[in-house]
């Protein structure tokens, strides 16, 4: 599921479907950090606060007048269950997603015409980062 | 450590003063000082009345109706209030009241208890920055620390202390007034002793009262406990706090946290804070507090177990599997919280960052990492037994820390039920419309949430709070075991639980939830409310009254789901009561004033 969620955001072509991609990537992350919120992992505070922080980006999105009342593509069923992965790697995956996520809305929010998509890519584009910022493992 | 102010320091103090009254009071024998002594005593039953006033407070509602028989407290408050006026009545015929605010009196005895009723006054004015009156002069509550003022265990613990001083003060004054004096000061003498033998009547109807119903040693204390109504400074930590600072800045953010809580449980629908950001922010931070209580409340039992402390360890356990049920219930809150919006955006209300602060010291308490955040990736390990209480003298500070945090989820947890249903009631609960079925072709990106995801949410914070309560209460008797200084906090929910009962039974409506130290409505709505008050006990009338409540509240739900433009009331006096016709569940008139 990350690697499709990438996938499409990296070949998004045009604000509609950025922020499609951006709505689905933003459903992704909290669809692969729920199973993996436990507490005797030592992650369990950073993905308590990213799933939170992934919600709020995927509601900002919602809010901006371009993106596509239905998805424009929906995922292949055989790609949806994402799970046995360590915890470490799941932070690594969306924290490598989240980064992509602010990239691409940061850039959409500077093509927009429009300020509600601009306010929402920008919005959106700071609760990926906050997602990053939990999950990242480097310095 | 950050402190406010307590009632027991004033009370203190008015002991102490009563107590050197009676040791220096030999110099006045001589009846030179009868008039200064008669208006200090006058000065001090003033005060005295004044209390027996607000514990005494007849409600309206009861006057017409037959009353109940009286209790050995109820009947001994009645000869205290009885006794105190005509105390007054005898000193007031005498009183020159010459003596100019400020200068000291002549004589010791006068001097302490001028000393006495100055402390009692400002003791009295502590318990009322907890209280207020609106427009109507109805009773408000301005903290969550209301319904413990105005409790019964509370009232028979002040009358208790009342008739402590009254006991002191009475024989010192007495021997004034069977001294010998001048035909000048004979009245005098007269009143004063008259005064006295009052002040010995209202001592003794109140030691029967206590003979009859003994005041436990935790409702004085919890008397004493009750702290000025003051916003606590936010601890500030910079990673450099000794162990014991942190034990500070826990309970210091979990009072705060407290209060937030208590002030947003009955926040209008139409608030600006009422966000999903912040509902998702707190459900996410008390997440991650409760579990940092389990490991501390873990941590704890392992110290002590070996402190000989009859079953201590044990006790903290069964606390920390309570708070690891709490942290799995926050957790499917914040999941499903995850899954729904508010018309308002992008907006975190004071409490979320309170709650935040919370997380922020139990973590620093909890974790090896002196400067973990909740930011921190992984790696961070639990700080050791050893560090977390370096001395057994300090475990009952820890355990207070602890203590405090689960009674602040408690708290955050039953607040969160009230802005869900606050919120919910009003339409403002939507869900993101791509996450509706195809078949469901909404044009605008959000939709009210459907009544059961809605009640989904409100078991959850139910299932929630029970938990955190059950760690809160196991924390508690852990700390009335070792006489932590967090024990105050269980006794503070039962005085409530019983203020609340007797604000019922009085006829009157009930005032503001407390969504801190009492949240007996939950189980009850308006019409099993109202059967309560009329004395109803059958189980099957009790029970039918909750389906109808439940019906009720249900059906209040469906049509905000179905009401698309009621999402931002035109009128903010009916937006902000959305419960009241028919559930009256939090939002009822305040208490009306006698």
């Amino acid at each position: 599921m990350m690697d499709t969620a990438r996938q499409r955001l990296q070949e998004a072509d045009g604000l509609a479907a950025v922020l499609d991609a951006a709505y689905e990537a933003f459903e992704g992350m909290l669809s692969v950090i729920h199973p993996v919120q436990d507490p005797a992992s030592s992650l369990f505070a950073a993905f308590v606060m990213a799933a939170a922080s992934a919600a709020d980006g995927r509601n900002a999105v919602a809010l901006a007048p371009s993106l596509p009342r239905h998805p424009l593509l929906a995922v292949p069923a055989e790609q949806q269950p994402w799970s046995g992965e360590p915890p470490e790697r799941v932070a690594e995956m969306v924290a490598g997603l989240s980064h992509l996520v602010a990239e691409r809305l940061t850039q959409a929010a500077a093509w927009s015409p429009d300020t509600g998509d601009q306010a929402a890519c920008r919005h959106a584009a700071q609760s990926a980062r906050d997602v990053c910022g939990l999950l990242s493992t480097g310095p | 450590m950050t402190t406010r102010p307590a009632f027991g320091d004033f009370l203190t103090a008015a002991r102490d003063h009563a107590s050197a009254a009676v040791a220096g009071h030999q110099a006045d024998r001589s009846g030179e000082h009868v008039q200064e002594i008669t208006d200090s005593l006058l000065h001090v039953i003033t005060v005295m009345g004044r209390y027996l006033h607000d514990i005494t407070a007849v409600p309206g509602g009861m006057r017409s109706r037959a009353s109940p028989p009286l209790t050995p407290w109820g009947q001994a408050r009645l000869t205290a209030r009885d006794a105190l006026t005509h105390a007054a009545r005898h000193l007031q015929e005498h009183t020159w009241r010459t003596r100019a605010p400020g200068v000291a009196a002549r004589s010791e005895l006068a001097r302490r208890l001028d000393a006495a009723a100055a402390a009692l006054t400002a003791g009295r004015d502590l318990l009322h920055t907890h209280l207020a009156r609106d427009l109507r002069g109805a009773r408000q509550f301005r903290s969550e620390w209301g319904l413990v003022v105005c409790s019964p265990a509370v009232g028979r613990a002040l009358l208790a202390e009342l008739a402590w001083l009254a006991h002191q003060i009475a024989p010192p004054c007495l021997d004034v007034a069977r001294s010998a004096g001048s035909p000048d000061t004979a009245s005098a003498q007269r009143g004063l002793r008259a005064a006295c033998g009052r002040l010995q009547v209202l001592s003794g109807s109140v030691q029967a009262a206590h003979r009859a119903d003994p005041v436990s040693v935790a409702d004085r204390d919890l008397l004493l406990a009750i702290p000025l109504n003051v916003r606590l400074p936010r601890p500030l930590l910079d990673g450099s706090e000794p162990v014991s600072s942190l034990y500070d800045a826990v309970i210091t953010s979990a009072e705060r946290a407290r209060h937030a809580a208590w002030a947003t449980g009955a926040q209008p629908a139409w608030s600006p804070h009422l966000t999903a950001d912040s509902l998702r922010h707190v459900a996410a931070t008390s997440t991650v507090t409760s579990h940092h209580c389990e490991i501390l409340l873990r941590s704890l039992a392992a110290r002590t177990a070996d402190t000989g402390t009859a079953g201590l360890s044990a006790r903290l356990l069964r606390a920390a599997d309570a708070a690891g049920r709490a942290c799995a219930g926050w957790l499917n809150l914040a999941r499903a919280l995850n899954q729904v919006d508010t018309d308002t955006m992008r907006h975190l209300a004071p409490t979320a960052g309170e709650a935040a602060d919370l997380a922020l010291c139990t973590g620093r308490l909890a974790y090896a990492d002196a400067a973990w955040t909740l930011s921190s990736g992984p790696g961070h390990q639990p700080r050791p037994p050893q560090d977390l209480v370096p001395q057994p003298g300090d475990v009952p500070l820890a355990l207070a820390a602890a203590h405090h945090a689960c009674d602040a989820m408690t708290s955050q947890a039953y607040a969160q039920r009230e802005r869900i249903r606050t919120a919910a009631s009003a339409g403002r609960l939507l869900v993101p419309t791509r996450s509706l079925p195809d078949t469901m072709d909404i044009p605008r990106p959000f939709a009210p949430a459907l009544p059961d995801h809605v009640y989904a949410l409100l078991r959850l914070c139910q299932d929630t709070a029970e938990a955190a309560a059950e760690a809160s209460a196991q924390a508690g008797e852990a700390a009335v075991a070792i006489r932590a200084p967090s024990r105050h906090l269980t006794a503070a929910r039962a005085a409530a639980r019983a203020g609340r009962g007797a604000s019922t039974n009085s006829r009157r409506p009930a005032g503001p939830e407390p969504a801190v130290t009492d949240h007996p409505r939950e189980d009850a709505g308006a019409v099993q409310a109202a059967l309560h008050r009329l004395g109803v006990s059958s189980p099957d009338l009790l029970q039918r009254a909750a389906d109808i409540d439940q019906a009720g509240a249900q059906l209040i739900i469906e049509a905000a789901g179905r009401t698309s433009d009621s999402h931002a009331p035109s009128d903010p006096r009916t937006a902000s009561r959305p419960h009241q016709p028919a559930s009256g569940y939090q939002h009822e008139p305040p208490e009306a004033e006698h």
